[in-house]
């Protein structure tokens, strides 16, 4: 490899691997920040369902407010193949990955062509109106409002998929995400993504096909979403109506915004926060914590639009450049 | 061939494995021995450690049935409360192996959790309970959605779940588990003690629309009433289900004007009963005037709470049935009708009824069984015949986990007789639980085995 | 049968009453100042709070003349304090505020009065039965509708009356038009955009505080509801064109129809505003009466 590549793949390298320390050495020192088993693994499923969702809000500079659609869709899907066809895992959560891409594809193909705003609101349409036909019109195959229920222990070669098994599977699960992120970022597909964001209609005039960018950058996202609502299944054996909603929605693209859009790791500092908030802090704040979130993440917007990661830096260049 | 006496002995993988294995092994040794001493293995939050023990009480803060969540959790608390410190029904209950000192030697604590009437939260919430805080086993939830996927939990977990107000078909049917108890009535029972009332009061050749809220619950209810009225020789018009968060009923209410039904019964619960039966009443359908009679409202389940929430002119003279109601007179009613009006202020509703029986039998079945060990407790509680809980000679059938217990057929009381604000529903008949009880048969579905799976 | 028809298209006309009120005041600020406020809906659930209140303490007279000032002058607020300071910001940074604050609002309401909903009870004089069969000759029989129903549905005709006669016939609405059109070009001509703005954004929620206060009663007033009618709101504006007032009032009652008509098929009905909404996306983007080349 010439010395370009290296340097190339260095740039990668630490970050990753303190990416890995950090979610493997987890389960020792979780507990004694509040932490508790299971909850975990709910991280590191959100992270990555927001790693991909930063792709498209902070790279391509799309806010979609209907992913719950896809990390649905896929939640079903695998639901479904442990149901009726088998309780393992592999081809289940094949099967819902691909039908979040199938999905992808159908919604992106309606809603990419307007503009950003129209864009947000039909994402938020769709996914609504998936989730009243979860409710109503197929609820013969859904369960309805019941959900999907009774569904087999998710099982891996013969392992059952629980506790410390499945917190390190979504780990490494998450680790090969992380890094084709990091990857996709700086190719000239990433390059791509950037570049609609800053202006789409010009970059059409120099004759990129742009739909069909947008499309894929829209796909890819999806996948994240849909591994994630497939990990989240194999991890609860159950499927909710609310997989679904637009709360789902919302609260990925809180846990995006709060961290630092376009920053990849910004939103799994969100997503720890924000499920931190939701299942410990709550505990001495009562049911308010949202109301304290919602606050936070209106300030956030309003004053540190880079989340906690311009946060950070700022810190970083107090304590380093300020001398 | 190299000189091996000197060189030093480096690990090499093989010998790690080969060393480990032996080491392992030798430590493993007196485990094999022991084992027998340990018959009862850790399953769920089961070996209780400590001077306490905890129970978690899941109940609908928010949605569509939150009322009769904090009435729940008062009736849960007012549980713990005569548990650690005796009274109550724990002076009624037959047989009863309750101190009134906590359970088996332990003061009992509790945590509690929001199902927001929605089975997702509810199963997280109730996840929380088990991991988080190591709960021995749980209770709680207004609907049957909540308490199925509560009742799967409790299953994989290997912790108890007490079912609470859940009264679909479904929870001891086709979802029956064995990790799960429910002492509510379901919708079966609720169609064969209604029928024959309303068909006697209202005639045999009436036709009926039937609005039902989407979800297991509202259909298993829906199709156990046209069985049963359908027997009566009701002819049913239509069915129209409705989403679970309707709050507005008038396209659906225009929809039954515009038919040739005479009765509307509505297959709703919590707020979508309280908003159905008010703006039904709006749209003057008390009033109104089809195929030569007047027009009839029937609510098949019930509650204090919600007729509050409609209003007693609204609910006068309705038709429905409930559990269990603060003015019944026998002595487990009574008994704990007075604590809680002394705790809260006012008389409890049947699903602080409900919540507290449940805590109630639980610990009662660990007593008997001597043990928190989940297999054991199961055991005790399966076909068990108790009675001084308000609900007659009642049984946990050991097939399905249903109790069969009486019932009431209730009608909602007029402004001029009542006597205060939650005097709104008459008794008009209990119904015993003999006449109530059907074939285990009559669903589907299995409880599953002993050992969570 | 004329009775059939009849009770359903009064059903679909109040389902758009509710509908038509909000979508306006979101049309209007997005048609005027291109800002998408996500706490649209919030602003709708908060008048009804308001209205409970205040008809439970001062009576419903007052109510209905104090919800739609106090509203007026949120809005205002809004707009000055929040608002104002995202026009040059990117288009997503306008819908995650405006999103954050709508959480704010239903988390405020949350916790000072619970999630359950408050009782709105309707006036005493709003109350009850109209015997419609007293009025309409061409109805048989005994045919009954809810009063506040009718109520509600002429309050928003009214509403939406006035606020065209605003639009078409005064000073002020004029430069609210060629504002929708071409706001550069009044910057240009020295008009002074600014303060106007802060009045069209304060009306749009005004009209949401009078949906607010007037529907309540039949919507039910709980900290839900806010987000419950956002999204058909936006989709209401997205079917009648985004920047076309005319297309929001003719898309709400088409909606309400169409919810109204496919009532029996509970799952036709739930989703048939996803279905019109994408149908106009396929084959007519720019909405029923939107202008061509917007939103494109």
């Amino acid at each position: 490899m010439s010395k370009v590549n290296t340097d190339f793949y260095k740039k990668d390298i630490k970050p990753i691997a303190i990416f890995s320390i950090v979610l493997l050495t987890l389960p020792f020192w979780f507990e004694y920040i509040g932490g508790y088993k299971g909850l975990d693994t709910k991280i590191v499923i959100w992270i990555i369902f927001a790693i991909g969702f930063d792709l498209l809000l902070g790279y391509m500079g799309f806010l979609s407010f209907g992913h719950a659609a896809f990390f649905g869709t896929s939640a079903y899907a695998t639901g479904l193949m442990l149901l009726h066809f088998s309780d393992n895992i592999i081809p289940a959560m094949l099967v819902g990955i691909a039908s979040a891409i199938a999905m992808a594809f159908i919604i992106g193909f309606l809603t990419l062509k307007r503009t950003g705003i129209y864009f947000s609101i039909l994402t938020l349409a769709f996914g609504e109106m998936l989730h009243s036909m979860v409710l109503s019109t197929l609820q013969n195959w859904t369960g309805g409002d019941n959900g999907l229920t009774g569904l087999q222990s998710p099982m891996l070669m013969g392992m059952k998929m629980d506790g410390e098994l499945m917190y390190y599977f979504t780990v490494i699960i998450a680790i090969v995400a992380y890094y084709v992120a990091r990857r996709i970022i700086r190719s000239p597909f990433g390059l791509m993504l950037v570049a609609i964001k800053s202006n789409q209609v010009r970059l059409e005039y120099t004759g990129v096909n742009v739909a069909r960018y947008k499309l894929m950058g829209f796909v890819i996202s999806a996948v994240y979403a849909g591994l994630a609502g497939s990990l989240m299944v194999v991890y609860e054996p159950y499927v909710a109506s609310e997989f679904l909603s637009w709360h789902l929605s919302g609260h990925v693209v809180i846990m995006t915004v709060l961290g630092g859009v376009g920053t990849l790791v910004g939103p799994m500092v969100g997503v720890g926060f924000m499920l931190y908030f939701e299942n410990v802090l709550s505990v001495y704040m009562g049911e308010q914590w949202m109301l304290v979130l919602g606050l936070i993440f209106m300030l956030t917007v309003i004053f540190l639009p880079g989340g906690f990661m311009q946060l950070f830096g700022k810190m970083k260049s107090i304590f380093t450049g300020g001398k | 061939m190299t000189d091996i006496k000197n060189e030093k002995k480096i690990w090499t993988r093989r010998d790690v494995l080969k060393t480990g294995g032996g080491v392992a092994a030798a430590a493993a040794t007196p485990m094999f021995f022991m084992k027998d001493a340990w018959a009862e293995e850790a399953i769920g939050n089961y070996p209780v450690k400590g001077p306490t023990v905890k129970f978690g009480f899941n109940v609908p803060q928010t949605g569509a049935y939150a009322d009769e969540g904090s009435d729940q959790l008062r009736g849960f608390k007012l549980a713990v409360e005569h548990l650690n410190n005796g009274g109550g029904m724990l002076e009624t209950l037959k047989p009863s192996s309750l101190k009134g000192n906590g359970v088996l030697g332990k003061k009992v604590e509790y945590v509690t959790g929001d199902t927001q009437t929605n089975p997702d939260a509810a199963r997280t919430s109730a996840r929380r309970m088990i991991d988080r805080d190591g709960v021995i086993m749980w209770s709680g939830g207004s609907s049957s959605a909540t308490a199925i996927a509560q009742q799967y939990l409790a299953q994989e977990k290997g912790v108890i779940y007490m079912d609470a107000l859940t009264h679909s078909n479904d929870t001891t049917g086709k979802d029956k588990r064995r990790y799960g108890f429910r002492y509510f009535f379901n919708a079966h029972m609720t169609g064969k003690a209604l029928a024959p009332v309303i068909s006697k009061a209202y005639g045999k050749d009436r036709r009926a629309f039937h609005l039902t809220a989407d979800y297991t619950w509202g259909h298993t209810q829906f199709n156990s009433m046209r069985d049963f009225t359908e027997a009566e020789g009701w002819t049913t018009v239509q069915n129209i289900m409705t989403p679970l968060k309707s709050t507005d009923f008038s396209a659906f209410l225009t929809a039954v004007l515009n038919s040739d039904a005479d009765v509307l019964v509505l297959n709703h619960y919590g707020k979508n009963m309280v908003n159905s039966l008010t703006q039904a009443v709006q749209f003057g359908m008390r009033e109104l005037q089809k195929n030569g009679k007047t027009m009839e409202i029937v609510v098949p389940l019930y509650s204090r709470l919600m007729a509050q929430g409609a209003g007693i002119d609204n609910v006068e003279g309705v038709y429905g049935t409930t559990s269990w109601s603060w003015k019944q007179q026998d002595a487990g009613s009574q008994a704990f009708t007075k604590a809680f009006e002394a705790a809260n202020g006012f008389p409890p509703s049947q699903a602080a009824h409900v919540g507290y029986c449940q805590a109630l039998l639980y610990a009662n079945a660990c007593e008997m069984a001597g043990t928190f060990y989940p297999p054991a407790v199961i055991k005790a509680l399966e076909d068990f015949k108790f009675s001084g809980t308000g609900t007659g000679d009642s049984f946990y059938r050991g097939e399905d986990h249903q109790a069969m217990r009486d019932i009431l057929v209730v009608q909602g009381n007029s402004k001029a007789k009542s006597t205060g604000k939650y005097d709104l529903l008459n008794i008009h008949q209990t119904v015993k639980a003999a006449d109530v009880t059907y074939p285990v048969n009559t669903f589907k579905g299995e409880l599953g085995p002993y050992k969570p799976a | 049968m004329v009775n059939s028809i009849f009770l359903q298209f009064l059903t679909g006309m109040q389902l758009g009453a509710i509908y038509v009120m909000i979508s306006l005041g979101l049309a209007l600020i997005f048609g005027t100042l291109g800002v998408v406020n996500f706490a649209h809906g919030a602003m709708f659930m908060l008048a009804a709070y308001f209205g409970v209140i205040i008809s439970e303490s001062l009576g419903w007279g007052a109510a209905i003349f104090l919800v739609p000032a106090i509203m007026f002058a949120i809005g205002l607020a809004m707009e000055r304090g929040l608002i104002r300071y995202f026009y040059t910001r990117p288009h997503t940074d306008q819908i995650l505020v405006t999103f954050g604050l709508a959480i704010v609002v239903q988390e405020l309401l949350k916790w000072q009065f619970g999630a359950n909903n408050l009782p709105f009870a309707t006036p005493d004089w709003g109350t009850g039965i109209t015997r419609l069969h007293d009025y309409l000759p061409f109805l048989e029989g005994f045919v009954a509708y809810p009063k506040w129903r009718l109520i509600v549905t002429a309050v928003s005709l009214i509403t939406v009356a006035a606020l065209f006669a605003l639009l078409q016939f005064t000073t002020f609405g004029l430069v609210v038009r060629a504002g929708m059109r071409d706001p550069e070009m009044l910057r240009l001509l020295g008009v002074n955009i600014t303060q106007r703005f802060s009045i069209v954004f304060a009306i749009g929620v005004m009209i949401a505080g009078i949906a607010g206060v007037f529907g309540g009663p039949v919507t039910q007033v709980d900290p839900a509801i806010g987000m419950v009618f956002l999204v058909p709101s936006f989709l209401v504006v997205v079917i009648g064109g985004m920047g076309s007032l005319p297309g929001t009032v003719l898309a709400s009652f088409i909606i309400g129809l169409a919810i109204s008509f496919t009532a029996t098929i509970p799952a036709l009905a739930n989703i048939i505003i996803y279905v019109i909404a994408i149908g106009i996306l396929l084959f007519r983007p720019r909405g029923l009466m939107g202008q061509k080349g917007v939103m494109e």
